[in-house]
């Protein structure tokens, strides 16, 4: 059985930002690859590459140096427009603080990389139902996202990204901003999705979370310093145990913070848009 | 996709109507102001052009500027005149100015010395008597015809034919009493009166000293020389009238050897004079509003501006889940040319309402709203919007999503 297809591949990859006079290498020569179907986290210390390996394979933004190959095809090559259509229609994005419109209700939140990408209005509203009824939203569809939980937003951010039909789902923390018992339940709707074929990439902070993905990528000062297959076979099961319930946490607090690791303090409390 | 921009464009403003509104009123005042400036001044003049053309489209004034008195016209000039192709009557005038008496008052008094010919040229009609005929001319009678407004003014009433009439000390007899006029006389302090033109020449070889050039700078110079110097001239009907202006010009080029020597004026010269003052008087007033509508566009791009930013993260949203640079552009323009186009139907109805207050108050006039003038300020508040538009929306659509993630 041959392997399946190489969807994600960086080749020595830098990026390297400019701050006044001293440059900071975020990515210091990153190479790995994603292949079709795959299940895969990347963790690390807070600092370490993850959130800018993951916008370059979203691509938010360019490496600096070095290639990634998206489907076999350097993403250097693209134009504005081109990597517009990658990121609307290949690709779904799910960001710890969930980047709902805040003005939008759920429904139009979700409908909009649908219009951008050209699709009719008669079309677009059963995928929206669709999308949200996947993610268990349908009855909460006309509110806005600062009248839902937390939760409740980033799954609404997850049927976002899934409207558009992506092979590849990125998810920067997506459970960063959650309690334990929800971030679970965004863990198990992303294992589903999983197992329908799609190839899915997640940044986490928590040991727990990447070891229910099948492959864990560990980034140390802009270099992958360990990539290890993990039980492929394994199904990840929601667990109600939790370091963070251990710990005293308010597990049905939907703000983050509820770890405190020295990343915290960077992360943003999850809001959309007002 | 335009649909889809117009949509957003339109929850945009709506989600912060006072802010919306305050960025229109620029828009809203510099259109009111282009529109009910304009159309108050087009009203204006196209009344005034229909009371000249009332007056007499069918009649010209003639003066002649030569002193020479070989070529001096007189009444069987005129006669000659009278026969040309497309005239129909002529009258001479020679204006004498002086003072009135009556009891212990007195009045400033304009003569207009002509014959009868002059009242079928001005249309006037009588109130009472009759008009100066070819005997008064003839005989050298001292007959005088008042103006509604003199009579009135001096006895006090307007049935007066048969009353003594004292200007500068020499006695007259009222003969007639024009009908009331609406606009003639208005214009100056001075009554007017009529008398045979005879006479007035006679009155002022007499007193060269006192004669005023009421009729033009033609009648004092020439005071002195005799010969008509001013004459009215009617054409035959209305839609003779070039006719007997060519006519008219032949003959009297003809007579005096140069253009130089007379000068014709008719009512259409005086209507495009008054067009051509009144349409700079429009061109400057509409440049002023069009300045105000500047302002507002200024303001627009400023709220526009600021929107953009912060919007920033919602840009950067869009950017990551597949909008194209297009897209954001066009949301944001037509987000500007949204605003503008509202605020300029909002000034179009203000404008609409203020003229109608106007023509409650004003009763005389009527005015309307100009269609041309709504047109261009739609025009303009199009232009504007995408003029100070297009600034906010191409920095818009040029954020880098990462950046614009990152924007807080
Ligand atoms: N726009 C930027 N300008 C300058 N330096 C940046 C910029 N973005 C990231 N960095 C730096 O690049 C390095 C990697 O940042 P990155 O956000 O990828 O870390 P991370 O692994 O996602 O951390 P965390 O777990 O806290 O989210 C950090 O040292 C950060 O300070
Ligand atoms: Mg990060």
């Amino acid at each position: 059985m041959a392997d399946p297809k190489v969807v994600i591949e960086f080749v020595d990859v830098y990026k390297i930002y400019q701050v006044g006079d001293s440059e900071v290498r975020a990515l210091d020569g990153v190479s790995f690859q994603v292949r079709q179907g795959e299940f895969a986290s990347i963790v690390g210390p807070s600092g370490s590459g993850k959130s800018t390996t993951m916008q370059i394979m979203g691509c938010l933004d360019l490496a600096t140096y070095g290639t990634y190959y998206l489907d076999g095809k350097p993403v250097s090559n693209y134009g504005e427009d081109e990597l517009a259509d990658i990121r609307n229609r290949k690709i779904g994005f799910v960001f710890q603080n969930f980047n709902l419109i805040g003005k939008m209700t759920l429904e139009e939140n979700v409908e909009l990389p649908l219009i951008y990408a050209g699709v009719g209005r008669e079309e677009r509203a059963p995928r929206v139902r669709q999308a949200l009824e996947r993610v268990d939203l349908w009855g909460r569809h006309q509110h806005t996202p600062l009248e839902v939980s937390g939760g409740q937003q980033q799954r609404c951010a997850i049927a976002r990204a899934l409207v558009t039909e992506p092979e590849l789902i990125l998810g920067d923390e997506p459970t960063g901003n959650l309690d334990s018992h929800t971030s679970a339940e965004i863990l198990a709707l992303f294992a589903e999705l999983n197992r329908e074929g799609k190839t899915i990439v997640l940044i986490t902070h928590d040991d727990h979370i990447a070891a229910q993905t099948h492959r864990r990528i560990r980034i140390m000062d802009g270099k992958v310093a360990a990539d290890e297959e993990l039980d492929a076979d394994r199904h990840p099961e929601p667990s109600t145990r939790h370091p963070e319930l251990d710990s005293g946490a308010h597990p049905e607090k939907i703000a983050g913070g509820a770890r405190n690791d020295e990343g915290a303090k960077l992360r943003k409390s999850g809001k959309a848009v007002a | 996709m335009f649909l889809q921009s117009l949509k957003m464009a339109w929850k945009a403003i709506l989600s912060n109507k006072l802010r919306s509104l305050l960025t229109m009123l620029g828009i809203i005042i510099g259109v009111v102001a282009l529109v009910v400036l304009v159309s108050l001044v087009s009203s204006a003049t196209s009344s005034v052009q229909n009371d000249i053309n009332s007056i007499g489209r069918d009649m010209m004034s003639v003066n002649i500027e030569s002193t020479d008195a070989s070529t001096a016209l007189d009444s069987s000039d005129l006669d000659q005149i009278a026969a040309l192709d497309g005239v129909g009557a002529v009258a001479p005038v020679k204006n004498v100015s002086g003072s009135a008496k009556e009891g212990t008052e007195s009045y400033n008094v304009s003569a207009v010395g002509t014959t009868n010919a002059y009242f079928g040229i001005e249309g006037y009609g009588l109130a009472h008597g009759r008009y100066l005929l070819k005997a008064d001319q003839d005989n050298n009678s001292y007959v005088v015809v008042l103006s509604n407004n003199a009579a009135a003014a001096i006895y006090g009433r307007t049935d007066v034919v048969g009353e003594t009439f004292v200007f500068d000390e020499t006695h007259y007899t009222v003969v007639g009493v024009l009908a009331a006029q609406d606009t003639t006389g208005a214009m100056s302090s001075m009554y007017t009166v009529y008398i045979p033109y005879s006479i007035a020449e006679r009155v002022s070889n007499a007193s060269s000293s006192s004669g005023s050039g009421f009729g033009g700078s033609a009648s004092s110079s020439s005071s002195s020389a005799s010969g008509i110097t001013s004459f009215y001239v009617s054409a035959a009907s209305s839609d003779q009238i070039d006719v007997a202006k060519s006519s008219l010009d032949a003959w009297l080029l003809n007579h005096f050897g140069s253009s130089e020597d007379y000068y014709i004026s008719d009512s259409s010269a005086i209507a495009d004079t008054m067009a051509s003052v009144t349409n700079t008087f429009a061109l400057l007033l509409g440049g002023i509003a069009a300045i105000s509508l500047l302002v507002g566009g200024i303001g627009i791009m400023n709220i526009m501006l600021v929107s953009v930013t912060e919007r920033t993260r919602e840009i950067g949203i869009r950017k990551a889940i597949g909008a194209r640079r297009r897209s954001i552009l066009l949301q944001f323009l037509i987000e500007a040319l949204v605003v503008c186009l509202i605020g300029c139907a909002i000034g179009l109805v203000l404008s609409g309402l203020i003229i109608i207050v106007v023509d409650l108050v004003s009763g005389s006039l009527t005015y309307g709203l100009s269609l041309p003038v709504m047109l261009i300020a739609v025009l303009f508040s199009l232009v504007i919007g995408i003029i100070f538009g297009v600034y906010p929306a191409r920095k818009a659509a040029r954020l880098e999503p990462i950046e614009a993630l990152r924007y807080e």
